[in-house]
């Protein structure tokens, strides 16, 4: 990133009641797996993974959660956006036989690898999970990709009833798979993370982030101090298991360490 | 044999430094973890986040913006307080022997004294007056560092006090470097740190209509200050006897041996990550060995302000 740019809003697609599409016309140079730092330039910033981007542009999917991606959705099309990035290491793209599972907002960033991975002739299975089938997202796209999603929902109001983990470990015990990518929350992350298996995986992570560049230190992890913006936000699952604060504790804006209300457990 | 080890080891205020390169204040240090990443990159010495006696989030993004040659930023001071800052110390210390020094900002004397009792009881090998922040005006006005009246008193009020070095970090942005680096010295601060970040400096984006920061104004730093930097070294060092740690801009072994020659003592390296990884630190520590090698230097100290006087 030697530059950062505002760009006007193109189109906005409305996923769900509080998830949103940000799509903008002008190309962006981005892999799978790496996140842009998205302001208004009044309310705040914030890291977004990229959903999508090729030759004709980019976009980003938001959940409306804080003051800043709530914020967001006041925005109309037309409206400019502050940019900086793409930031950060992609997915490793593998070849082969691949799965793939995202819950909620991992999704999204998912979808982008899918996208590509599809496009690169590889085999996907893509394990969507939601709490509940007015949550779930991106599952018409994903079927537009041709490949076999398997749909998740937490009340089994939608495809069957159970979060990502579960159905990532029934599908690792029924078939062989060459690499599997992870994204959602970080209870679901941890859970998946601590499965034994010998095929390769890589997880999405989120941390508190500020400057994106490497420099001020806010997502740096326990025991190691990596940066989430630089090394990560994608890791393999030697590296997260290694990180002794994943699932435990992140830091605050401060750099307090604020420990998980529920441990997760295995 | 003049190795890498024997060129670069140094002396500072008594603590052998493996390398003279230091991990600046606001730059990672915001827990054990990440001074100890700067470490494993090649920093001889680092610094923690400015602490202050109550936590502080930082200022709301944007909180910094690529520049031509550099970065504009305005982090707003954000760190853990001093409870939790010198627990973080403590941490680091258990698994390195590499100096820290725990960088405070206060506003008045008293504040930088309360601080300094939290640091006497810690861990910490120095303590670093931030007594030049350009990003919290709104908050507290001018930074500390524009008067020397007022940098002599504050410095002297901790170093009474303190059981450890005091360091006074000094702003770039006053008339005559030189009056402050004497009032640091005559406070009885033990080293200089120079220079923090420029200006501050403004941007604007021109669609959105908005200034970029939301701090609106932001100090810089990275290569485009290193010729600032250089010459405020050199002119402090003109009048102090005193070590100085020089940084600005600071990206190359090149760069390193420019600043020891303006009449730096050790050398701090923080933008420049952004650049070249953390790796930078021994990047830079190689070309600095190299350089020392070719012209036939034992020792980093031959070429320390090395004839420019004369």
């Amino acid at each position: 990133m030697d530059k950062r740019i505002s760009l006007r809003i193109d189109k906005i697609v409305e996923e769900t009641s509080s998830v949103k599409t940000f799509c903008f016309s002008s190309p962006i140079d981005a892999l799978p797996g790496q996140f842009i730092m998205l302001s208004d330039l009044r309310t705040g910033e914030k890291p977004f993974s990229i959903s999508s981007s090729d030759s004709n542009g980019f976009s980003v999917t938001v959940k409306a959660l804080g003051p800043f991606s709530s914020g967001m959705f006041a925005f109309k099309t037309g409206d400019f956006l502050s940019i900086r990035g793409p930031f950060g290491k992609p997915f490793d793209l593998r070849k082969g036989s691949i799965l793939i599972a995202g819950g909620g907002v991992g999704v999204p960033p998912l979808f982008f690898l899918a996208r590509e991975l599809k496009k690169a002739g590889t085999e996907v299975v893509f394990i969507n999970g939601a709490k509940n089938s007015d949550e779930l997202i991106f599952k018409d796209l994903i079927n537009e990709l041709g490949i076999n999603q398997i749909i998740m929902t937490d009340d089994g109001s939608s495809g069957k009833k159970g979060n990502a983990a579960e159905g990532l470990l029934n599908t690792l015990n029924e078939s062989d798979f060459d690499a599997v990518y992870v994204a959602g929350p970080e209870g679901m992350l941890k859970k998946i993370a601590d499965i034994k298996t010998d095929t390769y995986m890589e997880l999405l992570i989120e941390r508190y982030m500020k400057c994106a560049v490497g420099i001020c230190g806010q997502c740096a992890v326990d025991p190691s101090g990596i940066r989430v913006c630089v090394e990560g936000p994608v890791f393999n699952q030697n590296m997260i298991r290694k990180l002794t604060e994943f699932g435990v504790y992140k830091r605050d804006a401060a750099g307090r360490k604020k420990y998980f209300e529920k441990a997760f457990s295995k | 044999m003049f190795t890498l080890d024997s060129r670069l080891k140094t002396d500072f205020l008594g603590s052998v430094l493996k390398t003279p390169l230091l991990l600046p204040a606001g730059v990672m240090g915001i827990s054990a973890s990440s001074l100890l990443y700067a470490v494993q990159s090649g920093a001889g010495i680092v610094t923690t986040k400015s602490l202050t006696l109550q936590p502080r989030k930082g200022h709301d993004g944007p909180v910094i913006s690529p520049v031509e040659g550099g970065f504009i930023n305005a982090m707003g001071l954000c760190n853990p307080g001093i409870e939790f800052g010198i627990k973080e110390i403590s941490e680091f210390k258990i698994k390195s022997f590499v100096p820290v020094i725990a960088s405070v900002f206060a506003t008045e004397p008293e504040g930088f004294v309360k601080l300094t009792e939290f640091i006497n009881d810690s861990e910490a090998d120095f303590i670093e007056l931030n007594l030049s922040c350009p990003n919290v005006s709104a908050e507290y006005g001018v930074p500390l560092s524009s008067s020397p009246v007022i940098v002599e008193e504050v410095v002297r009020a901790v170093t009474d006090i303190s059981k450890i070095p005091v360091i006074a970090k000094l702003s770039p942005n006053v008339p005559d470097i030189k009056l402050l680096a004497l009032a640091a010295e005559k406070g009885g601060a033990s080293a200089l740190c120079l220079i923090n970040t420029l200006g501050p400096g403004m941007e604007i984006d021109i669609n959105i209509g908005r200034p970029v920061l939301k701090n609106i104004f932001g100090g810089m730093s990275g290569p485009c200050v290193k010729p600032i930097a250089v010459k405020l070294v050199y002119e402090a060092s003109s009048v102090v006897k005193i070590p100085i740690i020089g940084l600005g801009g600071i990206m190359t072994g090149a760069d390193a041996v420019e600043m020891l020659m303006a009449g730096a003592s050790i050398i701090g390296i923080g933008t420049g990550i952004y650049y070249r990884g953390m790796d930078i630190y021994r990047k830079v520590n190689n070309e600095l060995n190299e350089f020392l090698m070719k012209k036939d230097f034992k020792h980093i100290d031959e070429i320390k302000r090395i004839n420019i006087d004369g």
